[in-house]
């Protein structure tokens, strides 16, 4: 990157199942005051905006950002919205990077916000995303995103010996997590045995397996390091990026090696090597990552070196990914205790590792961080994902 | 919604005191097949699974993809056996999609012989607990008069 990129702002809703006392618009508002107070920042200091909103039907507005953009009062300033599935969040804090990083512009706003609940039913709001489905054939199969993620998991299970205790375990993490976060949509105190009685829905995914659906914004303000000056907060730095993207088709892979989530694999080396992080486990204090599924926050232990391949079930029941442990995963509570609002999942993801890093996480405080990750992903078994390295 | 009248007229209905609009998105589509067009109609009308093989690299693409990511190289249609072997599985047991609501229903990655990738697609007439990695399996067809062109005409049943 040409010029160092700080996060000086962050901000953002609650999560919930439902605001249905707020519209979108009002949602992405309440984020970026947020963020601007956060940040000592009015919004006459940003030069420009993206948005992150990943599904038109969740807002039921094809071009939702145009409507956000003005009503922000950012009129006669450059906004563009990123779209890219689950990882939508993370490629539009890696557009706003580009132009801060560039040159173009000293500070860039990223808005994530999404309403999901507006869509009348859970099977018309599954069948919207399926929509991204490839039209040409695999659309007409009636999979749905929990079948993708599945088989990499089955797969996991019958060559390293994970089991769906194991994966009930992330959900009692996960959702335990949430207790500290008030922002959190669900915070739960769950049994292993709650999570195993739950309802199946796609083998050997329960409900309890799945990540939450929810609405809410999430807000983060970029600046260059002389910008970053003006704002009254220290500056938090993000030192890596990396992005990368495979077939969007479930099954279209070249082998991969051992590597489950190649465009996880892909992203998070990349980030790596632009940070210089070289042992993960010792570098990456936390950790804010993409479990989608319970058994997916297994495999992307392994995907980010904090174990070696076959141990990330290893890395789960040794209680490394717990709060105390060595690396602790999604303190928040992550997309399953946390908050799912996809659009803004990647962008708050960011805003948590800042707020560790500050010493600003509260209840969910993880002692002396310095540096941590936040990674999203999309698409069918992880098609798309973007990692970041976050520093103080 | 509560009636099959178009949403757009129906009025409104306050929840915990703020305003819920129903409203309706429905597009229709008479979407082009285009290059892929012999795809269908061979499923339809042969009961025949095509790929296409590059003849650079000799990767052969199904679902058929009409050049070579690699060579960039046009490729030519080529017939598959319809013989393969189950690479992963899975058994949906609450459909959440109105295309396929028969739970549960089984959907598995067949990697199909000399092809260069696997196929996610419906495996019928086995139990689940029956079913394992490598399994060999072949394309069963629809009878003629219930195919409709789709990639739903035909699904992998054991091949033991």
């Amino acid at each position: 990157m040409n010029d160092r990129v700080a996060v000086v702002g962050v901000g953002n809703t609650p999560f919930k199942a439902r605001h249905i006392d707020k519209t979108f618009p009002r949602l992405a508002y309440e984020s970026v005051k947020a963020a601007l107070g956060d940040a000592g920042a009015a919004k006459d200091d940003i030069d420009s905006v993206v948005y992150s909103i990943y599904n038109d039907f969740f807002e039921h507005c094809a071009m939702p950002d145009l409507h956000v953009h003005y009503q922000l009062g950012m009129a006669r300033k450059p906004g563009v919205r990123i779209t890219c599935g689950g990882a939508t969040g993370g490629y539009a804090v890696r557009a706003a990077i580009t132009e801060v990083a560039s040159g173009l512009h000293d500070v860039v706003m990223v808005v994530g916000v999404e309403k999901v609940a507006d869509v009348a039913n859970v099977f018309d709001m599954v069948k919207s995303i399926t929509f991204a489905a490839d039209p040409f054939f695999e659309a007409q199969l009636g999979a749905s995103p929990a079948g993708s993620y599945g088989g990499a998991i089955l797969w996991h299970m019958e060559h390293y010996g994970t089991t769906v205790e194991d994966m009930a375990r992330v959900v009692v993490k996960n959702k335990g997590n949430a207790m500290n976060n008030p922002d959190a949509q669900s915070p739960m105190e769950v049994t292993v045995q709650d999570v195993l009685k739950s309802p199946m829905i796609v083998h050997p995914l329960k409900i309890l397996d799945h990540c939450l659906s929810s609405e809410g914004a999430a807000t983060i303000i970029l600046a260059n390091e002389k910008a970053a000056e003006r704002f009254s907060k220290d500056p938090v730095w993000i030192t890596g990026l990396g992005a990368a993207n495979e077939s969007a088709r479930q099954a279209e892979r070249d082998d991969p090696g051992e590597s489950l989530f190649p465009a996880v694999r892909a992203s998070a080396l990349a980030a790596y090597k632009m940070a210089g992080v070289t042992d993960p486990p010792s570098a990456i204090h936390v950790g804010e990552v993409y479990d989608s599924f319970s058994g997916v926050e297994i495999i992307l232990y392994e995907e980010f070196g904090l174990c070696g391949w076959g141990e990330g079930v290893h890395f789960l029941r040794d209680g490394r990914a717990d709060m105390g442990g060595s690396n602790p995963v999604n303190p928040s509570g992550g997309l399953i205790g946390g908050e799912h609002a996809i659009g803004a999942t990647g962008v708050y993801q960011v805003a948590e590792v800042v707020r560790q890093i500050r010493g600003e996480a509260g209840a969910r405080q993880v002692p002396n961080v310095t540096r941590g990750i936040a990674q999203s992903m999309g698409g069918a078994r992880g098609a798309y994902s973007v990692t970041f390295v976050v520093e103080g | 919604m509560a009636d099959d009248r178009d949403p757009r007229f129906v009025p409104i209905k306050v929840q915990d005191g703020f305003v819920v609009m129903p409203d309706r998105w429905k597009v229709d589509f008479w979407a082009s097949m285009g290059e892929l067009s012999r795809f269908f109609i061979e499923i339809k009308e042969n009961a025949r699974l095509m790929g296409m093989k590059c003849p650079r690299c000799g990767s052969v693409y199904f679902w058929p993809r009409s050049w070579c990511h690699d060579c960039y190289v046009d490729t030519k249609w080529v017939e598959m056996s319809g013989k393969g072997k189950v690479t992963v599985f899975g058994q949906v047991e609450v459909s959440l999609n109105d295309i396929q609501k028969e739970v549960p229903f089984i959907q598995g990655g067949v990697h199909l012989e000399g092809a260069r990738y696997a196929t996610p697609i419906g495996i019928k007439k086995v139990a689940f607990e029956n079913l394992y990695t490598g399994m060999p399996v072949r394309a069963e067809f629809l009878p003629p008069g219930e195919r409709t062109g789709r990639i739903r005409d035909f699904y992998f049943v054991p091949d033991e």
